[in-house]
This record gives structure tokens, C-alpha cells and sequence, in this order.
């Protein structure tokens, strides 16, 4: 099987087959053992000894700890990767990223109106979490289209606090 | 000696206090909120009740059900570690009024320490040099942009009844002083009950340093040497050293006698902590922490001082048994401490079920830690879950040790701040002692992902082999290579097998 590795973004070609792996087409010298008991495995590499310890965070997503470093990496399969390239949308700027819950927490305060123009770095909601407040600010600057909270409201990780659209997008629709 | 002591408290101090009162022969009885059932410093101790459900409200912070509990279960003193009621001059009263020892200092002590303008007011009444500012908490917003423009930009505002950061907020310039005060006020009153802010001048790069004291009930009190607590993120310290790499044997006789004037200043018994701020030769007074601190590990790695042994044995009443010539540092100790933080995310709380911990051990490596596999960190309680402290013969031994235990570490299941501190040992600022509480701000660099080569191809294949082994849903697909020494030779000697295509 081959796959489209990608880190950041740098994007490497790994094959993996039963007498061995390639790198961007070279063979590598790899022996990947699962310790008993233990969610980490071994990985030597060429000799090198790293403790490797992951877990798969989304379709195709893991998230790779070793050497004391966290590292995100996209696992696509070639044949997959191929449709999704020959398939790709022109997709149309949709505005700025939407205001989300970064953590688990309490919305102390929402500093905007709907209707109201953020700049870039604008704080826009102030959460608190292990009673500590952390100010959310605007990507970009836009126009705040919704608000989805209210002060005092619990929240989990993930939810979309705010809705932005970009100032063109929202004038075009008037 | 007492003969036992309520812990009230939880996570690696609570496990710390369990060992020194064991090392005692003290009878130690643990508290735990619902969730903490399994937690360590429950299966540690002889004794465990239950004290409530998860909110800290509910449960570590019940002063009333404590000492109730103290008494039915027959234990002499309550030992409150820190945070939770630690510094709470009400719960220290009831305690002595309840007839159980309080394992610290006197509830007036605390009350006046706790009190940052009274505290400020008594240091300077002892010669003890405090930073440019008020003593009195400021009304509201409009006083505090009045006395802001007095003092001087950039200002600092701070709770008065407050530490750990909390309710804490810089202010530049005067535009940005009516939010951050309205700020500091709510977290001050979320936190501690009391929204009273005060406000100083801001020091443009100065050192944490601190020291730490003993005090007996007989009116003898010493100096352990300082603490270096620079490296912090958003007033939380992060990163702590004994000795400091930049006072002179002056200084730090200078800024310890200070100390001891301080502590006796308020007849201080017990363990505790006078706070500075250290630029240019000039240090000023912070605060004082009326408890054992987090970092009092390195205190006692270069002293050889055991300070929860002490606070136990000056609450037996009895006397110091060393005097200030006594107190000698040998080597150099390093902590860093390891919390469910994602540095890289703004260090955003991580939670989850820790599903492995690897504790690096060997020569000169000390693990106070509150957690352990299976182990649930939850948004309830503070993210420390434990301190990685070294001891070496010098500050660079000290560094490479502390460099080999963090590779060691291993935790997996929550995302934790080691991996930044893998960063700061190596990093050429800290190496040199090039250090001011403003570090962090100044090297942002720490605070992305780094990408070495090797690690990256490292995560590639790991990766790579994962995802395969996912989709086939089986075992490893790659044959063990052999084991015939011609192998491992070759992969020696070429790392990446390059030759065997």
C-alpha cells in the first residue's frame, strides 16, 4: 500500500509492504514492535531507537508523540489521494473563521453585537476555563453574522461561538 | 511529634506530605472528592474519606467538613499543602478553634500576608525594600487609570487577596487600563471571593527570586537560600532552580536576612516563602506565601532539608536544630514542572485518561507526582500533575541531567508542557543564566513545533505503519528483521539502509 505522509507542508511518499518499507522510493531499514501492555511501541530506524507513542485523531489523522515531541500527521492512501486531486472543487472563500471554544469552559462575556465589524485580533469573547479567562479574537476581519452564546452559558470544546463573514461577501449580499 | 495528620489536599503535594509524614512515623488520612477515588494520594495513604462530589467547592474547599471529619477520625493536625485552604486565615483559625494543630503559620499571620497592601505596608515598616506603588486597593477603574498615570506606564494590577496569577493583568498603555482592571476584578472575586485590585509599577525585566524560611514557635528563624522561578507564563512559573545563577554571596546575604526580617516581622512559624522581584542588584519585595510552596524540592536538593519533615516537627512544638551557619548549598537543583498544558495551543488545558507514564528514574532524577496511569485529568483541579526535579554537582550537570530524565518521560493519553521544556533545557538564553520573568515572551520560538529531521521521518513511517495497520485492521504487516549481526552491523554503520537498495 502507498501513502501520502504529510507533516506541516512537507508531503513524503511511504510504501508498505510485507518485506519491507520505502521513502520517497528508498528502502528503509525499519522494525516496529508493540511493547505488551504498554500503548507505545518501538520503532528502530535504521538503528536509531525512538519510542513512539500515537493515536489517531480523525480519518486519516494522528497524532505521533516521541523524541518528547507531539507531531500531526495526515495519512492518505495513493489511490484516494489521486480521486481527491482530480476531484478538487474551485472552493470559494467563505470569510473568516468562525469564533470556536477552544476548551471546555464558561462564555464570561460576549464583547460584540450582531452586525458589528472585528478587526484582525479584535477579542470578540472572554472564556473562562480552571478559572482563568482567556480572550477568543477574530483571524481576520469580518462581520459578526451570528452569535451562537450567551454570557454565563457552559460550553464545550469545539462549539461555535460566533459566526464571521468577510466584509465583501456580506456587502454583496445586500 | 503529632501523631497524625489530615491532608487537605490532593495530586503530588498531597502525595508528598503522605511520604514525609510516613518518613515520620506520623498516621497519614486522606481526603478525596468522588473522582478522586483512585487517585494516588488515596491509595497512599493509611486512611481515605471521602469528602464530596468533584467541585473543589464541594469538596477540597469544605473548611467546616474537614474539621469535622479531622475530629471524628481522630487526627491531631490538618496539613492544607497549598492552594485549596491553604492560605485562608478563617479555615487556619477554625482549625486551632476546633483544638486540632494547623500545619503552618498562626490564621493572624496569614491573614496579614494574605492581605498584599497589609503585607506591602508591613515589609516596609521592616526595611524590607517593596516595589513603587500603592499599598491600598484601588476603588474602581477611573482611581486606578488616575494612580496608573502617577505610578507610571507600564503598571501592573493584582488582586490583593490573591497569587497564582489569578486576577492579575499588565497594563501598557492607558487606553487598555478600565478592561483589564474590570478583568482582574471579576477573576480576583471569581477566585477569591474579594474583587479588590491594587496596582505597581511594572519592572521591565526582572528575575523571580525568592527565599525560602523556617520559623520555629520559639523565635528562631533561618534562611534555606533562594529559589529562581523566572521562567513562568502568565505568572505561573514553569521552570525552577536552586541556586539562582545570577546573585553573589552578597546579594543572596543580603535578600536572605531581608527575608528573615520579614518572617519575623510577622512571627512567622513554619515554612514559607518571601517573594522578589531581582534587576540590576535591586530586589524588591512580591509577596510572602504563608505554605509550602510547589518548588520547594530544589530547596531541599541543595540543602538537604526536608521541609514537610520540618513543618511537621515545628508543629510538634519542637526547635530548630540547626542555626544559619548550618545551612550550606551544595550542587545545583533544576524543576520543571509537568501540567496537562498544550504550550502549543497557548496553553490551553489538555484533558483525558493518562494511558501511559513512563517516570524517569536513575542518578540524580526525583518524580513528585500526583498522578498515574488510568489516572483522569479532568478541568475540576489544577493541571500540575507532577514535578520533574534533578540534582547535579554544578548548573550544567544539573542541565543535562534534567535534558536525559525529560527524554525519558513519556506520557500519553493528555498533551503535556514537557516537550517545551525538553526545548528550554537546550535553549542558549537559559543555558547562559540569561533570565527574566519576561523569557518565554522573548523566545516565542519555544511556544511552535520544531521539526528536527530524523523525528520527522521518525513520525513519517510511524505513521505510515499505523494508518496501514488501521485500515487492514491486523498486526504489524513488516517481518521482523534478522537478528544475524551482519544486519545490525550494516544499519550501524549505514543509519538509513540507503545501501541496500
Amino acid at each position: 500500500m502507498i501513502y501520502h505522509v504529510k507533516i506541516g507542508d512537507m508531503t513524503r511518499i511511504v510504501e508498505v509492504r510485507r518485506d519491507g518499507v520505502t521513502l520517497d522510493g528508498t528502502p528503509l531499514d525499519v522494525d516496529f514492535e508493540e511493547i505488551l501492555g504498554v500503548p507505545v511501541r518501538s520503532l528502530l530506524l535504521g538503528g536509531r531507537s525512538h519510542r513512539v507513542s500515537a493515536r489517531r485523531v480523525g480519518s486519516e489523522e494522528w497524532e505521533v508523540h516521541l523524541g518528547g515531541r507531539r507531531v500531526s500527521v495526515s495519512v492518505v492512501e495513493a489511490r484516494t489521494q489521486a480521486i481527491r486531486e482530480t476531484t478538487v472543487a474551485k472552493s470559494r472563500p467563505s470569510g473568516p473563521n468562525p469564533i470556536v471554544a477552544p476548551m471546555p469552559g464558561m462564555v464570561v462575556r460576549v464583547d460584540v453585537a450582531e452586525g458589528d465589524i472585528v478587526e484582525a485580533g479584535q477579542g470578540v469573547v472572554i472564556m473562562e476555563a480552571m478559572k482563568m479567562e482567556n480572550e477568543l479574537t477574530a483571524e481576520a476581519q469580518g462581520i459578526v453574522s451570528k452569535i451562537h452564546i450567551e454570557q454565563g452559558q457552559a460550553v464545550e470544546k469545539g462549539k461555535v461561538l460566533v459566526d464571521l463573514v468577510a466584509l465583501d461577501l456580506a456587502e454583496n449580499d445586500v | 511529634m503529632i501523631s497524625s495528620v489530615l491532608i487537605a489536599n490532593r495530586g503530588e503535594i498531597a502525595v508528598r506530605i503522605i511520604r514525609g509524614a510516613r518518613e515520620c512515623g506520623v498516621r497519614t488520612i486522606a481526603v478525596y472528592s468522588e473522582p478522586d477515588r483512585l487517585s494516588p494520594h488515596v491509595l497512599e495513604a493509611d486512611e481515605a474519606y471521602c469528602i464530596g462530589p468533584a467541585a473543589s467547592v464541594d469538596s477540597y474547599l469544605r473548611g467546616e467538613t474537614l474539621i469535622e471529619l479531622a475530629k471524628t477520625v481522630g487526627a491531631e493536625a490538618i496539613h492544607p499543602g497549598y492552594g485549596f485552604l491553604a492560605e485562608r486565615a478563617d479555615f487556619a483559625a477554625a482549625v486551632e478553634g476546633a483544638g486540632l494543630v494547623f500545619i503552618g503559620p498562626t490564621s493572624d499571620t496569614i491573614a496579614a500576608m494574605g492581605d498584599k497592601t497589609e503585607a506591602r505596608r508591613r515589609m516596609a515598616d521592616s526595611d524590607v525594600p517593596i516595589v513603587p506603588g500603592l499599598t491600598d486597593a484601588v476603588a474602581d477603574a477611573d482611581e486606578a487609570e488616575k494612580k496608573a498615570t502617577e505610578i507610571g506606564y507600564p503598571v501592573l494590577l493584582k488582586a490583593s487577596a490573591g497569587g497564582g496569577g489569578k486576577g492579575m493583568r499588565v497594563v501598557e498603555k492607558p487606553e487598555d487600563l478600565t478592561r483589564a482592571f474590570e478583568a482582574a476584578s471579576r477573576e480576583a472575586l471569581a477566585a477569591f471571593g474579594d474583587g479588590s485590585v491594587y496596582i505597581e509599577r511594572y519592572l521591565a525585566r526582572p528575575r523571580h527570586i525568592e527565599i525560602q524560611v523556617l520559623g520555629d514557635a520559639h523565635g528562631n528563624t533561618v534562611h534555606l537560600g533562594e529559589r529562581e522561578c523566572s521562567i513562568q507564563r502568565r505568572h505561573q512559573k514553569l521552570v525552577e532552580e536552586a541556586p539562582s545563577s545570577v546573585l553573589t554571596e552578597e546579594e543572596r546575604t543580603a535578600m536572605g536576612q531581608a527575608a528573615v526580617r520579614a518572617a519575623e516581622a510577622v512571627g512567622y512559624r513554619g515554612a514559607g516563602t518571601i517573594e522578589f522581584l531581582y534587576e540590576d542588584g535591586e530586589f524588591f519585595f512580591l509577596e510572602m506565601n504563608t505554605r509550602i510552596q510547589v518548588e520547594h524540592p530544589v530547596t531541599e536538593m541543595v540543602t538537604g532539608v526536608d521541609l514537610v519533615e520540618w513543618q511537621l516537627r515545628i508543629a510538634s512544638g519542637e526547635k530548630l536544630t540547626f542555626t544559619q551557619s548550618d545551612v550550606e548549598l551544595t550542587g545545583h537543583s533544576i524543576e520543571c514542572r509537568i501540567t496537562s498544558e498544550d504550550h502549543l495551543s497557548g496553553f490551553l488545558p489538555s484533558t483525558g485518561v493518562i494511558t501511559h507514564l513512563k517516570i524517569p528514574t536513575g542518578p540524580g532524577v526525583r518524580w513528585d507526582g500526583g498522578v498515574i496511569e488510568g489516572s483522569e485529568v479532568s478541568l475540576h483541579y489544577d493541571p500540575l500533575l507532577a514535578k520533574l526535579v534533578v540534582h547535579g554537582a554544578d548548573r550544567k550537570a544539573a542541565i543535562s541531567r534534567m535534558s536525559r530524565a525529560l527524554e525519558e518521560l513519556m506520557v500519553a493519553g493528555v498533551e503535556t508542557c514537557a516537550p517545551l521544556h525538553r526545548r528550554v533545557m537546550e535553549e542558549q538564553d537559559f543555558k547562559a543564566g540569561a533570565l527574566s520573568i519576561r523569557y518565554l515572551d522573548e523566545h516565542p520560538e519555544l511556544l511552535e513545533a520544531d521539526a528536527p529531521e530524523e523525528m520527522m521521518i521518525a513520525a513519517t513511517i510511524a505513521a505510515a505503519l499505523l494508518e496501514d495497520e488501521h485500515r487492514r485492521g491486523g498486526p504489524p504487516r513488516i517481518k521482523r528483521p534478522s537478528s544475524e549481526p551482519l544486519n545490525a552491523w550494516r544499519r550501524a554503520v549505514h543509519p538509513w539502509g540507503a545501501d541496500r537498495c
